[in-house]
């Protein structure tokens, strides 16, 4: 088992030193919201000190503090995920970076920019839009951190057409476990320059590096969109309509997922109800959202018509447009509060994150479904269909913790053993953390697991950055 | 069958209008339009009255020739013909010119069972339109409609909402009808209506086409009052807050601030 030293007074005092007395915290003076994220069913577990940071310089030197004294190091943005990824299991150190809050620079020639790590999603995003430019991730949570996003490598909404964060990343400035700054990938289209430790980086959750200042890859300002949501009977019939759009050439930005049951909870949270819940006086079972962009009004109508006719053959119950800004602003708004409309009605919640293949969606949510009926979990769902990628709540109201516990621990035991007999993978975009540490080892197997474990070694040898973390197990005992 | 009239608007988006400190006029240029959202909750009722009762809808609204892309929207959403009232000598009007324009330009259809509107608009937000309409249409009017109970026997029945409950009442046709919100959510159209309504023919009337329009009753000579000068309101010192992440950090700044202001 992993030993870490305590943060003497001593220490305390080196940190304080590179900072100053305003952004150095110890003890009492420690924001409790630092020992949870948005999921504080997996623990809360508070850090002796936090500090937060401005420069990478800072960082540098914070890091050849703790490396020396051998300090656990927990980095942090926002807080807003949802496996525990930034809850200080050993203690030791919170290392903020919501002050690293600047967007540095614009290259207009080569459509990138230069931002630091405690940049909010929102904030990028609409400070692109006004340069006339995109930033194509659209991860649902707009107040995290782009380089929380990157350390999880969220995905998106918009994943379909643009891909995820990753795909994003031209460049990083890292700061070691050691304190050593590096630099990972320059500001070009490709490179086949050995292995990507960029890309390494992307997604490792803290556990190799605090990343402090990144290269963001932009695309032109989209001229204009429009959605269409299709509702239908059922889950089943949703779902497979899916694979046929994608086939029909018509490039969506985005299929979204929604069953019955979380329509009707979004319209009861924000007093909207865009999503029908019956169309000709019939129930709609499970709708999606597809949305398309182009460069004029007649290329979408043609995008349209070609998909009212896939809609039509799939068994859609009517094809309803978006179009207009109001009902764009609260199609969208509708969505975007799923996830606080589940926690708005539950007292506790549990999540998984799974990604299928798209065709598997039908038999994993009917499966997950049966699990909570077994045992007594109301499950609610929504994700992204264009990508497999599938958002699963485990909520009750009326257990107490333990018991809750207990029985969810049961659900997502079975759930991921189903995810990986249909070859899918423990996280789509909310990464691991310490959550989902043992289902990620079930599904990758021993070797690979340790081969993740022996990387993290090479990079953090004293094993104080994020410890208890995507494939660190030394915590465990 | 019932003749509807459905009475619509289209606003700049209020969100992004901005006014020029210099002149304090409303800065339109350029800012997004988007059809009143009351009058969208208004044409719902109206098209709820139809598919239940039977109808027509004819759509009418005043404004610029862009104002013709609303009565597309509201077309597309359960409309079956749409009136544009355009031209330059009814700029300027006030409430008092434009339901006198609106009620002439609506006579040239015939007269109209049932006439909803939103109960104001987002931008000039008097709500006096649906009172004025009800008078020069000498209809009866129910505001505040929660539902529509039933239309029968020249009469219509409605349930409104009062701030202590509702009551239910009835009225003679033709009737003007206001309505809650929360009650006639818009509906989103379907695509064959919505592609449909894009080559939709739509009536056109200038100042020269409506019959019997007095000149002299619409646009600013009609209007009865006029907006010497449009201000934002004195905004009270914009808060600070203090969020460094620490408790003891922020209750220690708000001590020191208000020390400074010899609060305490």
């Amino acid at each position: 088992m992993a030993s870490y030293n305590k943060l003497t007074p001593e220490i305390a005092a080196q940190l304080r030193a590179v900072v100053g007395e305003r952004r150095f915290f110890v003890g009492e003076a420690v924001d409790p919201n630092y020992g949870h994220d948005e999921m504080p069913i997996y623990g809360k577990h508070l850090p002796e000190a936090a500090v937060d940071v401005e420069t990478t310089e800072e960082v540098s030197e914070i890091m050849k503090i703790c490396h020396a004294n051998r300090i656990p190091v927990t980095c942090r943005g926002a807080g807003t995920g949802l496996v525990g990824g930034c809850v200080p299991l050993a203690g030791g150190l919170v290392l903020c970076t919501r002050r690293m809050n600047k967007i540095l620079d614009y290259d207009m020639e080569n459509l990138v920019v230069r931002i630091q790590p405690g940049v909010l999603l929102k904030d990028l995003a609409a400070d692109a839009l006004e340069h006339g430019l995109m930033y194509p991730p659209d991860p649902g949570e707009k107040t995290a951190t782009v380089g929380g996003n990157i350390s999880t490598n969220a995905g998106g909404m918009r994943a379909v057409k643009y891909g995820v964060t990753r795909d994003y990343v031209l460049a990083l400035t890292v700061v070691l476990a050691d304190g050593r700054i590096i630099e990972l990938g320059k500001s070009v289209c490709k490179t086949s320059s050995g292995y990507s430790l960029l890309h390494l980086m992307v997604g490792s959750e803290g556990t190799l590096g605090i990343i402090t200042e990144m290269t963001m890859k932009l695309i032109p300002k989209p001229i204009c969109d429009v959605s269409c949501l299709l509702p239908f009977r059922d889950v089943e019939a949703c779902i497979h309509s899916v694979p046929k759009i994608k086939l029909a050439n018509l490039d969506p930005q985005s299929i979204e997922f929604m069953d019955a049951d979380i329509v009707t909870s979004s319209a009861a949270f924000t007093g909207n109800p865009i999503f029908p819940e019956t169309v000709n006086n019939e129930e709609v079972g499970a709708s999606i959202l597809v949305t398309f962009v182009g460069a004029d009004e007649e290329e979408l109508d043609q995008k349209m018509i070609t998909l009212g006719k896939v809609a039509e053959k799939a068994g859609a119950m009517d094809v309803l447009v978006v179009a207009t800004s109001s009902n764009k602003k609260a199609a969208w708004s509708a969505r975007s509060s799923f996830l606080t409309a589940i926690e708005a009605d539950t007292k506790l919640i549990d999540e998984m994150d799974v990604v299928v293949p798209v065709d598997k969606i039908p038999d994993f949510l009917i499966y997950i479904r049966r699990l909570g009926d077994e045992n007594g979990i109301r499950i609610r769902n929504f994700g992204h269909a264009g990508d497999g990628n599938l958002h699963i709540y485990c909520c009750s109201n009326d257990l107490e913790e333990e018991e809750f516990k207990r029985r969810v621990k049961i659900i997502m035991d079975k759930a991921y053993t189903k995810c990986a007999e249909l070859e899918g993978q423990v996280s789509g975009e909310h990464s691991i953390g310490h959550a989902k540490m043992v289902y990620l080892r079930e599904s990758v197997g021993e070797d690979v697991f340790r081969l993740m474990s022996d990387i993290k070694k090479v990079f953090d040898p004293e094993g104080i950055l994020n410890p208890g973390k995507v494939c660190d197990d030394t915590l465990a005992g | 069958m019932l003749k509807i009239l459905v009475c619509v608007k289209q606003i700049p988006d209020v969100d992004l209008v901005k006014m020029d400190p210099e002149t304090g006029n409303l800065v339109r240029t350029g800012v997004p339009t988007l059809t009143n959202p009351l009058d969208l909750n208004a044409l719902e009722a109206a098209v709820q009255t139809k598919e239940r009762f039977g109808g027509e809808i004819t759509l009418i609204t005043m404004g610029p020739p862009m104002a013709e892309s609303t009565l597309r929207e509201c077309l597309a959403v359960g409309g079956d013909e749409a009136i544009l009232i355009t031209g330059r000598p009814f700029g300027g009007a006030d409430t008092l010119s434009t339901s006198y324009t609106i009620v002439k330009a609506a006579e040239m259809k015939g007269s109209f069972d049932l006439i909803f509107c939103g109960k104001e608009t987002m931008d000039g937000a008097t709500g006096q339109m649906a009172s004025q309409l009800a008078e020069r249409f000498d209809a009866s009017q129910i505001s505040c409609c929660y539902s529509i109970e039933d239309i029968a026997d020249g009469k219509v029945r409605a349930t409104r909402t009062l701030e202590t409950g509702k009551e239910i009442v009835e009225a003679t046709l033709p009737c003007l009808i206001t309505v809650e919100k929360d009650r006639f959510y818009g509906r989103l159209p379907n695509l064959k209506a919505y592609l449909a309504a894009k080559t939709a023919e739509i009536t056109t009337y200038t100042e020269n086409d409506i019959d019997g329009l007095d000149p002299e009753k619409i646009g600013v000579p009609g209007s009865g009052t006029i907006v010497p000068r449009i201000y934002p309101p004195e905004l009270p010192e914009p808060g600070q807050i203090i969020n460094t992440g620490s408790v003891r950090t922020d209750v220690g700044r708000l001590l020191e601030l208000l020390a400074e202001k010899d609060s305490i």
